[in-house]
């Protein structure tokens, strides 16, 4: 593993792929590419943890079923205070992660191909031509995005009710209700992908690094691209 | 606050049910009649004084009306409103209801509350908050049809009529009832008082009010209030509206939305351990090497 | 109270409020019951929804009440003599009277003399110059033979009263009232028909009103108009009927019962004047003489006037007057000219007197004691300059009110500059009604014992002991250092257990009198009815030779030996007409319902059996407490005693005014009498003529103004509650602007409107408002507004305001002198930054 490698054994040449991860991206270093720099690592994780800190608090309001997880923070009077600022927070940390990476998820040509099917039956029917993102990955920004927006607009609608009137309000629980089911689905699918399904990738997102074998599988015109060589 | 000993019929985010026993009482109701009503306020006073409720600050622009505040605040449960309007068969009307709580038979406040017990319905129909359960998420305005409850910013509480629940429970009849002096406010069992409608507004079509009925409304399950309107054809003229529902965003929201909402969480997270047991880990084929075996 | 008295006899609500359940008909005018009398109202309300009686309101604004009523019409101000003409015109038009009740129970056939006549708005009798009538041009016409009253029961005789009051009211027609009142016609006849339904057996009505007719300078004749209504209409005496005043404070008619004013002593004995130097002088003049009518002859009551008066005195001298002294007669104040509370502070104004020709200085210093004259009087700039010419005044009051900071008003108050003031004012803090025991007297004349609830804050203390401190300490100044006449002083008898703060109790047991030697029974003399030292049971027992004393007539019975009646609690009500008779204690003599004699005819028998008020069981009259005496036949007393006549008085030949109402125009009016130009205003009024008292012409002010007040305020006495709850209900003063008046200046609601009279201006905020109509007067077109009372400088800065009297005159009724706060006339303008 290349985080264990210690540092003057046999590459000491030059710097480890784990140091150039903090700065740069898209290198390879050896057996290693890097395919998330440092800070696109941290927005990631703090998207994440205002996120669930959102989701927990959220949950025991949404239904008595999930009271439990209010007494985690202090009870549902807590939650309810603490769940508009931590959805404050993760549109914050979401605006920033979206500038940068706003870049990498545009859509293009080679997107069209992508079969979300043939994807998910994890066939060999690969797309060459999947660039750093496919358009599953890209499609999940833009989805959270749109999501963020709007549950960010109808949660301030019901952070304060009393400034809006009953038919924004109505429609707001609707709309951020909406949101969070989408919002838990896709949080599922997110992590399943990202750990259980697709070994590797849950370490491009701790660590920064991929190996060469695992951006060739899934990101092949990537890795093409900061490779050179040839398919 | 929630009475100690008064048997709970409902209560907010319940998840089954929420009654607490096998009691029963009569469901209890005022009477407002809003014919012989002549807008002294002695129920405003008496609701504040028995409440111990701030002085609500009516200082300031005057808004043009006899009417105490332009609507009810959290330090202000019962506010008789004022409304000249001009008739067609009786000329001007200078219409005046006491408005409060109306303590519905399935209110929209505790449908929509998500707090366990914040909201709670008696058994005898009184719909109160109890403010040590109440998060202060405001839910129960956006469910209320009538525009009752109201946020306490200092509190961070709801709060609003609690039909004087600690004197009922003690036999004592409501403070804004005590202190009408024409009585055209009642207060006791709901069947009854019904009755007592029903003959007022024979009455009134006896004096040439053919319209005149008494606001119940069974859209939502009937209220706690009855209200004896000469002009029963046009309760917006006394600023109630024509057929109350809980608002059907609430029922969607509570009872479409909350299971669909189950199921997707489910099949979430159900599809991804099919879905891993069906196609396991995607590996590059010349798996010579293991990678990501942290996770 | 004066139009009642001389109408009934009484000057008293002739019901009560309980009573008002047994109605068919509530007539309500001059009054808003439902926004000042709520609780009372109660029984308005009762009677609606028990009998399915209906409430017709006529007042210049759509009122509270009226938004209860059943129908509703507008007047102009100050208009309602020329509507209720207008009824009366219509009850005999149509023949909607209660005949039989009207020839049994009134003076309807009683012939006048010849001498009363009526031309061109002026009754005989005038003198121009010093605007007075002279009554004995009025007189009743004298039988030649008997010296009787001279009558026709057949109505026919064309100088007969009921033929006079047909011909003095034919005038007021359906158009005419429109003309005058600016209620359309079809409104008016509306109201006359639901109003004159009562005037039968059957049916039975009643009138309640309160200062709205009051406060006029024809208020008096206002109220009588309204009484002789009610005799037409046959409603006096019945249960559910009456005319009943409404009283605007908890205490008002004890206050009256207990010679509140300067010209009558307690139970409405007159003051002694220099005219009367003798007792023997005093009572041939107190009691009203009565030709002899031998078929109906009257109880004239008063004739016990020498039993009242000589127990007063005993009650006030005590041992000290005896038969040979003429119980101190002598000793008490011989008070000529006008001492009614405008004329005294028209005098400190002046710097003179009335009395004497103007010859005696004024008044310089001034005991008050819970009022608030600047704050209550017309015209406050004057007030406020008024008080500024003495050289003391003592205020005893809860609060420090307008009158004790005068010397500071604001400027639009014209006062002088508080350097240039040089009265001492002492400022004595009182005890308010719940930190001191006594009675409330209601205007139902139910006297109520209350009890202390709290001890005064501080060194707040109850009228009488301030009073008894007061009185102590100038006695002892006349016992030590003599001076003018300290026998005055000196034989007052003080005989309470305190003397420093009399008991209430004791003073109570004083007001009912007791024996002060064995009192024998009249029938049969070797028996006694009250020992020596016992409470007497009634002023029935009351004598003239000293061996009673009385504090108060009227009011004796209500602590009887049987103890304290007024502190009675029991609602039982065993004749269902809401008579309570064990509830407090209703002068005179626990009655209910007074002239209850007249709810039954001729017989005895009950006009309606459903609601009888007496019944005559063959031996006596059983029911409520008779006003009658008890055991007298049918056909041997009329229904009101205290009258000479012995029945209610459609011509009544007693008051400065006339002896029939008449339309006049308020001093401050829009338009000119229709029916008398020449004599546009009531010819009799009193206005004042320093240059303080300006009266505004229709040119410059054109619109009708008319003050009240509001359900949520006491008086000027709510606003001194810090943070009041009262205050947070209704938070300030307001204009009520019509909304087309409104539109046409560009006022919009809320907004700030300039309003100015004659006597200066006040700007504030105006409530737009759809409940006051402008009226068309033949063709010319006027607008009312209306402002509450209750504002002022003094008390919570938060709820401080204008008084309302900065605007209205000092125009008088010429009986009462009450001044017309009701009716003058402004100029509306929109506030701006230039005219505030």
């Amino acid at each position: 593993m290349s985080e264990l490698r210690i540092p003057g054994s046999t590459r000491a040449a030059g710097p480890t792929a784990i140091q150039v991860a903090r700065g740069r991206e898209d290198v390879v270093i050896g057996d290693e590419i890097v395919r998330h720099r440092l800070a696109s690592r941290v927005i990631h994780w703090v998207v994440a943890v205002f996120f669930f800190g959102a989701l927990f608090t959220g949950m025991p309001i949404w239904s008595p079923v999930f009271g439990w997880m209010a007494y985690f923070f202090g009870g549902l009077s807590v939650c309810r205070w603490l769940h508009a600022w931590l959805g404050v927070a993760f549109a914050a940390a979401a605006a920033v992660m979206a500038v940068l990476w706003l870049k990498e998820m545009v859509f293009d040509k080679s997107d069209r191909k992508f079969n979300v099917v043939d994807y998910l039956r994890f066939s060999d029917r690969e797309d060459p031509d999947v660039g750093k993102y496919n358009a599953g990955q890209k499609f999940f920004f833009w989805l959270v995005m749109v999501t963020g927006v709007v549950i960010l607009l109808t949660g301030i609608v019901l952070w304060w009710p009393t400034y809006f009137n009953q038919t924004l309000r109505s429609i707001s629980i609707l709309l951020h209700d909406i949101c969070f089911i989408g919002f838990f689905a896709a949080i599922v699918g997110h992590i399943y992908l990202g750990t259980a399904a697709e070994p590797g990738t849950f370490h491009s997102m701790t660590r920064g690094t991929v190996t060469r074998a695992w951006a060739k599988l899934h990101h092949p015109r990537w890795y093409r691209e900061v490779t050179g060589e040839r398919r | 606050m929630a009475l100690q000993g008064l048997e709970i019929r409902r209560s907010s985010a319940s998840l089954r049910g929420g009654g607490t026993g096998l009691r029963k009482m009569a469901t209890v109701a005022k009477y407002i009649d809003t014919s012989t009503c002549i807008g002294c306020k002695a129920c405003e006073v008496a609701c504040q004084e028995w409440n111990d409720l701030p002085n609500a600050q009516t200082s300031g622009p005057q808004h043009g009306t006899y009417q105490t505040l332009p609507t009810m605040t959290a330090n202000f449960w019962n506010l008789i409103k004022f409304r000249e309007v001009e008739t067609q068969d009786h000329g001007l009307q200078w219409l005046m209801r006491k408005d409060q709580c109306m303590h519905c038979d399935e209110p929209g406040c505790l449908e929509a509350c998500p707090a366990p017990g914040a909201i709670v319905q008696y058994v005898n129909g009184i719909v109160d908050v109890d403010p040590e359960k109440c998060i202060g998420c405001g839910l129960c305005e956006t469910g209320c049809p009538f525009d009752v409850p109201r946020y306490a910013q200092a509190t961070n509480k709801m709060a609003k009529c609690t039909l004087c629940v600690d004197r009922v429970s003690v036999g004592l009849e409501p403070a804004c009832i005590k202190a009408c002096p024409t009585g055209c406010l009642q207060f006791g069992d709901k069947t009854a008082l019904l009755e007592v409608a029903k003959h007022r507004v024979e009455q009134l079509h006896g004096d040439g009010f053919a319209q005149a009925s008494y606001y119940d409304p069974q859209g939502v399950g009937g209220t706690g209030v009855i209200t004896v309107l000469k002009h029963g054809d046009h309760p917006e003229w006394y600023g109630l509206p024509k057929d109350p529902t809980v608002p059907t965003t609430v029922s969607v929201w509570k009872r479409v939305l909350h299971p669909i909402g189950f199921v997707a969480m489910a099949a979430a997270i159900f599809g991804a351990i099919g879905h891993f047991m069906a196609f396991g880990p995607k590996k590059p084929k010349d798996s010579s090497r293991e990678t990501g075996g942290e996770v | 109270m004066a139009s009642l008295a001389a109408t009934f006899g009484r000057g008293a609500m002739t019901n009560g409020w309980t009573d008002i359940k047994n109605t068919d008909l509530v007539f309500v005018m001059g009054g808003n019951p439902a926004e000042n009398h709520p609780c009372g109202f109660k029984w308005a309300i009762e009677a609606k929804k028990n009998r399915n009686a209906k409430i017709v309101v006529v007042d210049p604004r759509f009122t509270r009440t009226a938004a209860v009523a059943d129908i509703f019409a507008q007047l102009r101000a100050g208009t309602d003599i020329a509507f209720l003409s207008g009824i009366m015109r219509y009850a005999i038009e149509k023949k909607r009277f209660h005949e039989d009740y009207v020839k049994l129970h009134t003076n309807a056939p009683y012939v006048i003399g010849e001498k009363f006549q009526f031309t061109e708005g002026l009754f005989s009798g005038f003198d121009q110059t010093k605007a007075e009538y002279d009554k004995n041009a009025w007189q009743y016409q004298a039988d030649p033979k008997t010296n009787a009253y001279m009558v026709d029961e057949t109505l026919q005789n064309p100088r007969c009263v009921f033929q006079l009051l047909k011909q003095h009211v034919s005038r007021y027609t359906p158009e005419m009232v429109e003309q005058i009142c600016g209620t359309p016609k079809d409104q008016f006849i509306k109201i006359a028909e639901a109003v004159t339904s009562t005037g039968n057996p059957e049916r039975v009505g009643t009138i309640l009103y309160a200062l709205g007719w009051t406060q006029h300078s024809t208020g008096v004749q206002i109220i009588r108009a309204a009484a002789m209504l009610q005799l037409l209409l046959g409603n006096v005496g019945r249960p559910g009927g009456g005319v009943n005043a409404l009283r605007g404070h908890s205490n008002i008619q004890g206050a009256t019962d207990m010679g509140g004013t300067f010209e009558i002593l307690p139970g409405y004995l007159k003051t002694p004047t220099g005219a009367t130097q003798t007792l023997a002088e005093y009572l041939e003049k107190g009691p009203p003489t009565t030709l002899n009518k031998q078929s109906w002859a009257s109880m004239n009551y008063w004739q016990n006037y020498p039993k009242f008066m000589v127990s007063l005195l005993k009650a006030y001298y005590g041992r000290t007057a005896t038969k040979e002294n003429d119980y101190n007669y002598a000793l008490m104040p011989k008070v000529d000219g006008n001492y009614s509370w405008m004329y005294l502070f028209d005098d400190m104004y002046r710097g003179s007197s009335t009395r004497a020709g103007g010859k005696e200085p004024g008044p310089e210093g001034l005991i008050s004691f819970g009022m608030n004259p600047v704050g209550t009087g017309p015209n406050s700039p004057k007030m406020v300059a008024a008080l500024s010419k003495l050289k003391w005044l003592v205020m005893v009051e809860n609060f420090e009110n307008e009158s004790a900071t005068f010397w500071k008003a604001p400027k639009e108050y014209g006062g002088a500059a508080p350097k240039d003031i040089q009265t001492t004012v002492y400022q004595l803090p009182a005890a308010n009604f719940a930190e001191k025991d006594g009675t409330f007297t209601n205007s139902s004349r139910w006297m109520q014992w209350k009890w202390k609830a709290i001890d005064p804050p501080g060194q707040a203390k109850s009228d009488q002991e301030v009073l008894a401190r007061i009185f102590l300490a100038v006695r002892d100044l006349y016992r030590k250092d003599g001076g003018a006449l300290p026998e005055a002083v000196l034989a007052i008898d003080w005989g309470y257990t305190n003397p420093y703060a009399p008991d209430l109790g004791e003073v109570l047991k004083e007001i009912n009198g007791k024996a002060l030697d064995d009192i024998k029974d009249p029938k049969d003399p070797t028996k006694i009815i009250k020992k020596k030292g016992e409470q007497v049971d009634g002023f029935a027992q009351l004598q003239d030779d000293g061996t009673t004393m009385c504090g108060n007539w009227l009011h004796s019975g209500v602590y009887s030996s049987a103890g304290n009646l007024a502190a009675r609690r029991n609602n039982a009500d065993p004749l269902g007409l809401g008579m309570f008779h064990e509830w407090a204690f209703s002068w005179p003599a626990n009655r209910r319902v007074m002239y209850n004699r007249a709810s039954a005819d001729k017989d005895g028998k009950p006009w309606d059996p459903t609601r009888p008020g007496i019944v005559w069981n063959g031996e006596k009259w059983v029911g409520d407490v008779p006003d009658i005496k008890p055991d007298s036949p049918p056909g041997q007393f009329g229904a009101f005693i205290m009258l000479p006549e012995g029945v209610g008085r459609l011509y009544s030949p007693v008051l400065n005014d006339g002896p029939f109402p008449e339309h006049y125009e308020a001093i401050e009016a829009p338009v000119d009498n229709v029916l008398h130009a020449k004599v546009t205003s009531n010819p009799v009024s009193k206005k004042f003529s320093t240059d303080k008292d300006k009266y505004g012409g229709r040119d410059q002010f054109p619109i009708v103004c008319t003050t009240y007040r509001l359900t949520e305020h006491f008086h000027y006495w709510t606003k001194h509650h810090i943070n009041g709850r009262l205050n947070e209900v209704q938070p300030e003063f307001f204009f009520e602007i019509p909304e087309e008046l409104a539109k046409e200046k560009g006022i919009a609601n809320g907004s700030k409107v300039k309003v100015t009279s004659a006597r200066g201006s006040i700007v504030g905020p105006a409530v737009v408002t759809k409940r006051i109509l402008s009226m068309n007067l033949g063709g010319k077109k006027v607008w009312q507004i209306g402002f509450p009372i209750h504002w002022g400088y003094a008390g919570d800065p938060k709820h401080a305001g204008p008084l309302a009297n900065l605007l209205t005159p000092s125009a008088m009724d010429p009986n009462t002198w009450t001044p017309e706060f009701k009716t003058f006339l402004v100029q509306v303008e929109k506030a701006t930054g230039e005219n505030v």
